[in-house]
């Protein structure tokens, strides 16, 4: 029983550190934006196929580093000559190009690679059990979970600790004002859509080790990141990390106790949490109104 | 080209919200280094007439030039990077940064003020620096947002009502602060509900009237005629001055 459980709640960190880089990357174009982001979980599968293509040449170190980039430089140029246009538009504008995005992206997909799963091979030294009686946690998902530690960390201290940072903290309540004050908004929106993305394409990489690829592998973890981001809070990056932990962890442990429930389990605590708080747990005011 | 270069000249302005025509053929012009003050009532388009100078409700018709050069259809993020600095009404401070991050997101350029100097000027800041901008009081809510535009090292400081809601100790501060400005050679436009104040530390001074230029001239001659600043003041004429 306590390793049915320890199994359980193991899942449910790493499903919900999935969750929390989608929700992340959503969130972060969404605050400075006002986009909702439909094609985010087709660019985590990019950053999957992307390096399932470049393994054979630079193995999966390099095509750890190099694929989230790729996923990441393309970001940039779907936002450079499409997303941007629908600023300061009417939020169907966005989410019309966003929804069209994602489909287009996972044709590309099914197209170059093939509808049917592919695997990513990761390397033998990561792939082992960390003990007889702790077979199931493998050395793959403790990477997995320090790789997402470090993004999530690294991300903190970018938005905390530097300049860009502070001016994208600033955009999410007043844009406006960051742009009076002489800051090229422009480009801060396009290098912030660059790291949601990045999140997006390094949740790839890292998810098609564990579970394989295939044309579809974002569109389960996109509505949790919506719901990640509603329970934590629109505005507020640290409730969306804390949201994605908190639905991920309860999926799992619900799938010990009330296997049928799993699912639903994360609708009912936005459920709750918007009854109790129409915030969020750390929503900003008078954003999304 | 003119002889004396002026920090800002703008001709022709025509601005709409909508349907609705804010400004009809607004015309002002800053002198270098000197102190301009725009004064109105409520709604005369005040505001406005700042927006549309700093690119953020562009006009429909007209051209706005900044020491010489157009930039009428730049977007406020270039109209600011050449260095014109602007404090908008109800001061517009981040409220979920801290103090210090407020002064870190002005773009560099380079000159006198630094982050460091800011807090020297302004030691209120510095004692505040790690409180967020939400926390701040109103005086030190305008404090930090004229010194946020100082951070840009402008050469043009546009000001939208930095006394509006503050305590006649802190207002004083405040235009202290834009004469001090002045003195370091900063051209300087203000707009200001509180007329004598804004009378006493300007040097030219227009009058807006339901989004028309109605008076254009020196501040002094504003200044001694009583009967306009009565109606501009209303039934609340102040009479804080300086010195007071």
């Amino acid at each position: 029983m306590l390793q049915l459980v320890l199994f359980n709640v193991t899942n449910g960190l790493i499903i919900g550190a999935f969750y929390v880089l989608m929700a992340l990357g959503v969130a972060m174009i969404l605050n400075l934006s006002n986009v909702i982001n439909f094609a985010h979980g087709n660019f985590l599968a990019l950053g999957g196929y992307f390096a399932f293509t470049l393994l054979p040449y630079f193995g999966f170190w390099g095509a750890l580093i190099a694929a989230p980039l790729i996923v990441a430089a393309l970001g940039i140029i779907i936002e450079r000559l499409f997303v941007r246009r629908v600023y300061n538009r009417d939020p169907v504008y966005s989410l019309l190009l966003t929804f069209g995005f994602s489909f287009i992206i996972q044709d590309v997909c099914r197209y170059i690679w093939g509808a049917s799963g592919l695997p990513l091979t990761v390397p033998a030294s990561l792939s082992q059990g960390l003990s007889r009686d702790l077979f199931f946690i493998t050395g793959y998902r403790v990477f997995m979970m320090a790789v997402v530690l470090i993004a999530i960390v690294g991300l903190f201290a970018f938005l905390r600790y530097t300049r860009t940072g502070v001016r994208i903290r600033a955009g999410t309540l007043d844009l406006d004002t960051v742009a009076a004050l002489g800051i090229n908004v422009r480009l801060l929106r396009s290098l912030n859509f660059a790291v949601g993305i990045y999140l997006a394409g390094l949740a790839g990489v890292l998810a098609s080790g564990q579970i394989g690829l295939n044309p579809n592998m974002g569109d389960d973890l996109l509505l949790p990141a919506f719901i990640a981001i509603i329970v934590g809070g629109v505005g507020s990056l640290t409730g969306t990390l804390l949201g994605g932990l908190l639905i991920g962890v309860a999926s799992a442990l619900t799938t010990v106790f009330f296997p049928s429930a799993s699912e639903a389990v994360i609708y009912v605590i936005m459920a709750l949490v918007l009854l109790v708080r129409p915030r969020g747990l750390f929503g900003e005011e008078g954003l999304l109104t | 080209m003119a002889v004396a270069m002026s920090a800002l000249q703008a001709e022709g302005l025509n601005t709409f919200y909508g349907k609705s025509h804010i400004l009809h053929d607004v015309a002002l012009t800053v002198a270098e280094g000197r102190v301009t003050t725009l004064l109105g009532r409520n709604g005369a388009g005040k505001t406005t007439t700042l927006r549309s100078l700093v690119g953020l409700t562009p006009p429909r018709t007209g051209r706005v030039r900044m020491f010489g050069v157009e930039t009428t259809r730049l977007p406020p993020f270039r109209v600011a990077a050449r260095g014109i600095g602007y404090v908008p009404e109800g001061r517009r401070i981040f409220p979920n940064l801290t103090v210090h991050d407020n002064l870190l997101v002005p773009l560099q350029r380079t000159g006198p003020w630094t982050v460091a100097r800011v807090y020297e000027t302004f030691p209120r800041l510095a004692e505040r620096r790690h409180s967020r901008g939400r926390q701040l009081s109103g005086g030190e809510q305008e404090m930090l947002s004229i010194a946020r535009a100082l951070l840009l090292n402008p050469r043009l400081l546009i000001l939208d009502e930095p006394s509006q809601g503050l305590a006649p100790l802190i207002v004083r501060e405040v235009f202290r602060i834009v004469a001090q400005m002045r003195r370091e050679g900063i051209s300087i436009l203000l707009v200001e509900q509180n007329v004598r104040m804004g009378l006493e530390v300007a040097d030219d001074a227009y009058v807006l009237e339901n989004g028309k230029i109605v008076y254009a001239g020196p501040a002094a001659t504003l200044a001694a005629d009583e009967e306009r600043i009565q109606a501009l003041a209303g039934a609340t004429a102040e009479n804080w001055t300086l010195d007071a």
